[in-house]
């Protein structure tokens, strides 16, 4: 088990000072009602112009280099400032994923030319992505996607859908994974090459799937022989698995997969505070035990990803605790209402616990099912 | 990890497997010659009084760099009392009394202590391995002051306790018993806490080698004309093991790696409760995973469930430190959850 280990890390006083100054940003940005908290907000709740005023605070692409943008800073201090985000509600949609994984694929595969033109522009919260990786046919079994890129004379024709892709309809870019070549006999993997498409190309198109909320958040995008340039190519032909496993484990092991619903928490614990102390300290306590578990286990990724690690088998540990912590809490809740009816709920927590309530059951779909997860930790126990 | 913890690690690794088998274990209750050589060994080693101050002729390393070592002897399935040994002659370090040689053992708990001249006299509830020795100690509370009392246990009046440890464990009424020492109690850190620590590092010691038990047992075992492990169903359940003990080592890394842990509650409270919860569902997988086989004594699955089941309620259970930490919160005014999680 040595190498399921989550070593402890310490908040650092850098860290803390850091964790305040976001905090006052978000306290000033409440009082100037610039943002109404939401659940699941980094799905959910985009503003661009929001996005735009973190990257103006150095807060997006903070550990891409000084050279393309970046503000050079650690995997750590990145962690400490997307918790405070995501722990007051703040709508960060929009730049989320470029942030969080896009930027990072760039600067690790892409061109010099790539880098020089996106990357400022993911810093600065100008420039937004979405995943191009499953499909109608492709889901948990992502190695069977059929989008087939060709090689044409200067360039790739690309063929195929996307789905599920969140924030496709507001972002510029998607990072496709085609197929280049057939899947070997002995090896699916082989063969699969990771593209970089502007949305903006002619023969692509963007169109809505509202979820079961209701709400637009997710597309299906269709690319109609998009003739792509030499250089969207991100990375080595054939080598698109190995990248794409890479981008999942920064997919995975934040802490949007325990803190999705902490607003709802924070305003439940904050109206009941009363009521809790003299008949709900034990449930709190559970909570609060599981959370603090969490939080310590993505931030001791955040540090494996700072030294170069690859954790990808950490994260899908942080996952799949962190999917179960997040239903586990809205069914507290939900139980407590048998202290306090729902309908006597301030209206704004109402709402909160209904959102939650229904998106609940995207979490442990998004970025790799509990099943997958779960097969990828027993792959590494040896079991597969 | 530093190095000199690094080297006693190995050693101890080698000397505690060099003894250490499921026969052994069995034999826990009787009498056992190699029971006391491997406790011999174990004492030349140092390991009793690993965290004793030196002047003691201890070797006055902090408790927290002492888990690791509690954690891999439990890990191996060491019958005897180390971790007992270890904090017994820490508390008793501490309060300025020079601990004896030997097996040295403490009640978990106690009830209507009277102290009389040089003699106590009450009731010392769930003691561990009291066949082992007759050195307890017991910390109780006299004239408002908490003092730890070392005793010499006079052997007739113990009664072995049938509880589900595989540990033996008595209960033991005391009348007019000899004094050896008494000092007021001097610990940064509630005895309770220390134990909660301790417990949840013998857990996960255990809880690695009951997945690691699974693990070899699911791959060699065939139905169906196939290894158990290559089934997804079980599979899934083993990975479920897994994240629970990760979540539980993780909690504690976070003791371990400070020195000032007893200056913070909450990660003692957090560390109990996670180890607790885990080993509940690490009992019901490992037992589901293993079949009948693993519901009997001649295999050594559980040797290790057992020891968990008892564990996991020494020193507060899940609800106990749940109420804790949810009070602890709670009870701080003008403080919300986010400020007091970071």
């Amino acid at each position: 088990m040595s190498k399921f280990n989550f070593p402890s890390i310490e908040e650092t006083n850098d860290l803390s000072e850091l964790r305040k100054d976001v905090r006052s940003f978000i306290t000033n940005s409440l009082n100037d009602k610039e943002f109404e908290p939401a659940a699941d907000a980094w799905v959910f709740s985009a503003s661009p112009q929001f996005s735009k005023k973190l990257g103006s605070m150095g807060w997006l692409g903070m550990s891409f280099p000084k050279k393309y943008g970046g503000n050079q800073r650690t995997a750590l201090e990145r962690y400490v400032v997307t918790e405070e985000l995501l722990a007051s509600g703040a709508p960060v949609a929009a730049h989320w994923i470029a942030d969080r994984q896009s930027g990072s694929q760039i600067l690790r595969y892409g061109s010099e030319e790539q880098k020089k033109s996106i990357i400022p522009k993911i810093t600065s919260g100008e420039c937004f992505f979405a995943i191009g990786m499953s499909e109608p046919d492709s889901g948990s079994d992502l190695a069977s996607v059929k989008t087939k890129a060709t090689k044409i004379e200067n360039g790739w024709n690309l063929e195929g859908r996307k789905i599920w892709s969140t924030g496709a309809h507001l972002s510029n870019y998607m990072i496709v994974l085609a197929r280049t070549s057939p899947a070997s006999e002995k090896n699916r993997h082989e063969g699969l090459s990771q593209f970089l498409v502007d949305l903006s190309l002619p023969n692509v198109s963007v169109k809505g799937i509202p979820d079961m909320t209701g709400q637009r958040h997710f597309n299906e995008t269709l690319f109609d022989n998009v003739i792509l340039s030499e250089d969207a190519l991100l990375g080595v032909e054939g080598k698109g698995w190995s990248q794409v496993v890479g981008e999942l484990a920064l997919e995975r092991s934040g802490p949007e997969r325990f803190l999705s619903h902490f607003t709802l928490l924070e305003s439940f614990i904050n109206e009941f505070k009363n009521i809790l102390i003299k008949s709900g300290s034990k449930l709190i306590g559970k909570l609060i035990a599981e959370l603090q578990t969490l939080r310590r286990m993505s931030f001791s990724i955040a540090s494996m990803l700072q030294n170069g690690e690859s954790p990808e088998t950490q994260a899908a540990f942080v996952k799949e605790l962190g999917n179960k912590f997040e239903k586990m809490m809205v069914e507290t809740l939900r139980e407590f209402s048998n202290i306090i009816p729902l309908y006597e709920w301030p209206s704004q927590l109402q709402n909160l616990f209904e959102d939650a309530t229904l998106r609940i059951p995207s979490n442990s779909l998004r970025g790799g099912t509990t099943e997958i997860m779960r097969g990828i930790i027993a792959r590494q126990l040896g079991l597969r | 990890m530093n190095e000199e913890l690094g080297i006693i690690l190995e050693t101890t690794s080698k000397i505690l497997s060099k003894h250490v088998n499921h026969k052994l274990r069995q034999n826990i209750d009787n009498e056992n010659p190699d029971l006391t050589n491997l406790w011999t060994e174990v004492e030349q080693l140092g390991l009793p009084k690993i965290a004793v101050k030196d002047k003691f002729n201890g070797s006055g390393l902090p408790l927290s760099s002492t888990l690791p070592i509690i954690k891999l002897s439990n890990n191996i399935g060491t019958p005897i009392p180390l971790s007992e040994t270890i904090l017994s002659n820490y508390i008793l370090s501490e309060s300025e009394i020079n601990p004896p040689n030997g097996i040295i053992t403490y009640a978990i708990d106690a009830k209507d202590l009277k102290i009389i001249g040089n003699e106590i006299s009450g009731d010392l509830i769930s003691v561990p391995y009291l066949n082992l020795t007759d050195k307890i100690i017991c910390i109780t509370e006299i004239d408002n002051s908490k003092q730890v009392i070392l005793v010499k246990s006079n052997t007739e009046e113990k009664e072995l306790k049938k509880n589900f440890l595989s540990e033996p464990r008595y209960n033991l009424k005391l009348k007019k018993c000899k004094i050896l020492d008494i000092k007021p109690l001097n610990l940064s850190i509630n005895f309770k806490y220390l134990g909660a620590i301790v417990r949840s590092a013998q857990m996960i010691g255990a809880m690695e080698k009951i997945l690691d038990l699974c693990i070899d047992y699911c791959s060699q075992r065939k139905q169906f004309g196939r290894a158990l492990s290559k089934f997804q169903a079980i599979q899934h359940q083993i990975s479920e093991m897994a994240v629970e003990l990760a979540a539980s080592s993780a909690a504690l890394s976070t003791i371990t790696n400070s020195e000032v842990f007893y200056k913070n509650n909450k990660d003692i409270a957090i560390l109990k409760i996670r180890a607790g919860s885990a080993a509940g569902k690490i009992i019901a997988i490992s037992h589901q995973v293993h079949g009948a086989i693993g519901f009997t004594q001649e295999y050594e699955l559980a040797y290790f469930t057992r020891n968990l089941n008892s564990w996991r309620n020494d020193f507060g259970n899940e609800s106990y430190w749940e109420d804790f930490l949810g009070k602890d919160f709670l009870e701080k005014n003008n403080q919300n959850l986010w400020e007091y999680l970071t």
